[in-house]
């Protein structure tokens, strides 16, 4: 009985997993460019409470995926806008798209008498594999349990990886984000690749907050997100900027929010309020293994250029 | 950057010093330019902006009971926007207020359920006060000590360490049989209440004295900042870090005191806040986000002492007025965006202090061949 305890657990840990791997990745590919947006809990809700209503709308669940992630890079147009063309700080654009997402989203909510805190998505997430497959031991409910957000994420980090390392468009970005002087001598659009991957991190965001809502808990609430756009934050730092360790992190963390509840079955009394401490509390301390060896430093640290305005005239 | 509209020229550039009346219009057109945006919201979502803009007027600063209320949820903004200000001037980016704010709270309540009556008001009051900075101040060396000496970046390990002192309330309160907490509410946790000797003496109505320390703690900062070596050597630092360093300032202990300066300014906010209105520890009206949007304030008043003050009462007036709103019909969640929406205006009207730009006739009508260069 505990193995099955186990498992549901780890299950279950890759579906809360996932809208914080989607919004990580997509910071991750905002801060490969030079940029950090600290505004992904804003995103997240304003982008998934117009994604959630899309699907109490007799939307299909991709469409309002779909939507979710456009109004998300919507609202990471306004960052890109500030960060980039307007050169303020990145912390205080970001902190004021957190506040301005949370207000979209809690009027959205409240508009009509709060009825789409009433409202149902139409459709569920259906699990991709039939039963026959979902049975099967083990890999049953940990691999093949899922529905398509899940694989889809997985299908991202791949080409995330694959794209930041193996291609010439990654090389840009990297270049971008590490030293946009020289990027810009051999011909690299600073302003605009920083515009899109600013964009994509938003489009991230918008598709995890959707996720949350229309997919992991079929209904919107304020605060629905409890901070999971700062775990996501966290995440980047997390993975030392590397697409294939944010999977295996996200499922970490993931698993660390529901930790508490399988715990209790099992007899160890461990406060939510404590494990919901430990994504932060590991990073931290990463952050703080990492600084301390230069070896890793140069491996595992942030993009040179992040939070630094590039300015052709005054190079 | 140079546009060309006709026989007009467009030309941007860097302005070095803000002229006054630049300075004084490009927030002025920000605000105006939020209203606007906010106003076409209302309408779109069927709501009579007009009506939502005076209630917010009306209901955040007209009457005693409007104006106290705005400057009792000013006052811990002013402490966090502070806080803001001292680490920001010199370019170290302290963004940990929000759990500064909270352990402060968390440290000065747990100090007034201990002294209980025992040592009289004022000692006690002054003693959970000390007890919130002192306690803002270490949580901020959680940070400070790894960036002045492992150089880990400030800016995620304060952001990080706000989720762990989030986690510590709530596990004083909600997660625990604590201290904090009052036994006698089983079901529904709230935090054991101080004695009444211990409430910080009020002024006018609900009005405590915190205010009366916020603007002495801004006229400090401000004196320091100015007048003192420690602030003409933050300055330094901030400008030029290999500057001071050549110049023979220890550059690790800047970090580190600034950063427990500013740490100590939000957590003492937090044991005022638990002072003069909360008189326990209330994980739910401890995080509100105070520390985070004192950030912006701070921002927002151009990292002036003085400037948070004003700034600090316009947002606590959107909050004051929310209830407000939602007796008219209007969600009062409108204040949150519209918070939002002036932000993000008022940073980005900031551009118009550092750009000029200029329009030139170039010579000739429309059309014309350019001069010869």
């Amino acid at each position: 009985m505990n193995e099955s305890v186990l498992l549901l657990s780890l299950a279950s840990a890759v579906v809360i997993g996932t809208p914080i791997l989607l919004a990580g990745l997509g910071e991750m590919m905002t801060e490969h460019s030079g940029v950090m947006n600290l505004g992904i809990e804003g995103m997240l809700l304003g982008g998934g409470v117009v994604g959630f209503w899309m699907s109490t709308q007799q939307a299909s669940l991709p469409l309002a995926m779909a939507v979710g992630a456009l109004v998300g890079a919507l609202f990471a147009l306004i960052h890109a806008y500030l960060a980039v063309t307007l050169r303020v700080n990145q912390i205080v654009s970001g902190l004021a798209l957190v506040v301005t997402g949370t207000g979209f989203a809690s009027f959205v909510g409240s508009l009509n008498d709060s009825s789409l805190i009433y409202a149902r998505p139409v459709s569920k997430f259906e699990p991709v594999f039939g039963e026959a497959f979902r049975d099967l031991p083990v890999v049953g409910p940990l691999v093949l349990g899922h529905d398509w957000v899940v694989y889809m994420s997985w299908v991202l980090v791949a080409v995330a990886a694959f794209w930041l390392f193996r291609t010439r468009a990654g090389l840009a970005l990297r270049a971008v984000g590490e030293d946009p002087a020289t990027a810009d001598t051999v011909g690299i659009p600073v302003g605009l690749t920083r515009y899109v991957y600013t964009m994509i991190g938003g489009a991230g965001a918008g598709m995890g907050g959707t996720y949350l809502m229309a997919g992991i808990f079929s209904t919107y609430q304020h605060g629905i997100s409890a901070g999971l756009g700062w775990i996501a934050f966290a995440l980047v730092i997390f993975a030392g900027w590397r697409p294939w360790r944010a999977l295996v992190a996200a499922y970490v963390f993931g698993a660390l929010r529901n930790l508490g509840f399988s715990l209790q079955i099992l007899g160890v009394d461990i406060p939510p309020d404590v494990l919901n401490v430990f994504p932060f509390f590991l990073t931290i301390v990463a952050l703080m293994v990492i600084s301390a060896r230069p070896a890793a430093a140069r491996r595992f640290s942030a993009p040179s250029a992040l939070t630094v305005p590039y300015a052709r005239e005054s190079r | 950057m140079s546009l060309s509209l006709g026989s007009r020229r467009l030309t941007v550039e860097s302005r070095p010093v803000p002229s006054r009346l630049v300075r004084f219009l490009a927030p002025t057109f920000s605000v105006a330019l939020a209203f606007v945006i906010g106003a076409l919201i209302l309408v779109a979502t069927g709501q009579d902006p007009l009506l939502a803009y005076t209630e917010m007027i009306r209901k955040g600063f007209v009457g005693r009971l409007a104006l106290t209320g705005t400057l009792i949820i000013a006052t811990p903004l002013i402490f966090t926007g502070l806080a803001a200000v001292v680490s920001f001037r010199m370019k170290v980016w302290n963004i940990g207020a929000e759990g500064q704010f909270i352990l402060g709270a968390v440290a000065s309540s747990g100090v007034g359920l201990w002294v209980g009556d025992q040592v009289g008001g004022p000692l006690g009051i002054v003693l959970m006060l000390v007890a919130g900075a002192l306690a803002g101040a270490l949580f901020a060396a959680l940070a400070a000590l790894p960036r002045a000496y492992l150089n880990t970046d400030e800016v995620i390990s304060t952001l990080m360490l706000n989720f762990v002192a989030l986690g510590i309330m709530n596990y004083l309160i909600f997660s625990s049989f604590s201290f904090w907490r009052d036994p006698g509410r089983a079901t529904f946790p709230v935090g054991k209440f101080v004695e009444d000797v211990l409430f910080l003496p009020r002024m006018v109505g609900r009005l405590h004295v915190g205010l009366i320390i916020a603007l002495a703690f801004t006229v400090v900062i401000w004196w320091a900042l100015r007048y003192t070596k420690w602030g003409f050597e933050l300055m330094v630092t901030g400008d030029s870090p290999r500057a001071a360093l050549y110049s023979g300032m220890r550059v690790d202990r800047k970090i580190l005191s600034v950063l427990m300066v500013s740490g100590a300014l939000a957590g003492l906010g937090g044991g005022i806040e638990v002072g003069g209105v909360l008189h326990n520890l209330d994980p739910r009206a401890l995080s509100l986000g105070v520390g985070f949007t004192g950030i912006v304030v701070a921002a927002l008043a151009r990292l002036s002492p003085f400037g948070v003050i004003p700034v600090a009462i316009l947002v606590a007036s959107f909050s004051n007025a929310a209830p407000g709103l939602q007796v008219l019909g209007i969600p009062s969640e409108i204040v949150i965006l519209l918070e939002g929406i002036l932000f993000l205006c008022i940073v980005a009207g900031e551009w118009f202090l550092r750009n000029a730009i200029r329009v030139e006739r170039t010579a000739g009508p429309a059309g014309a061949e350019a001069p010869a260069s």
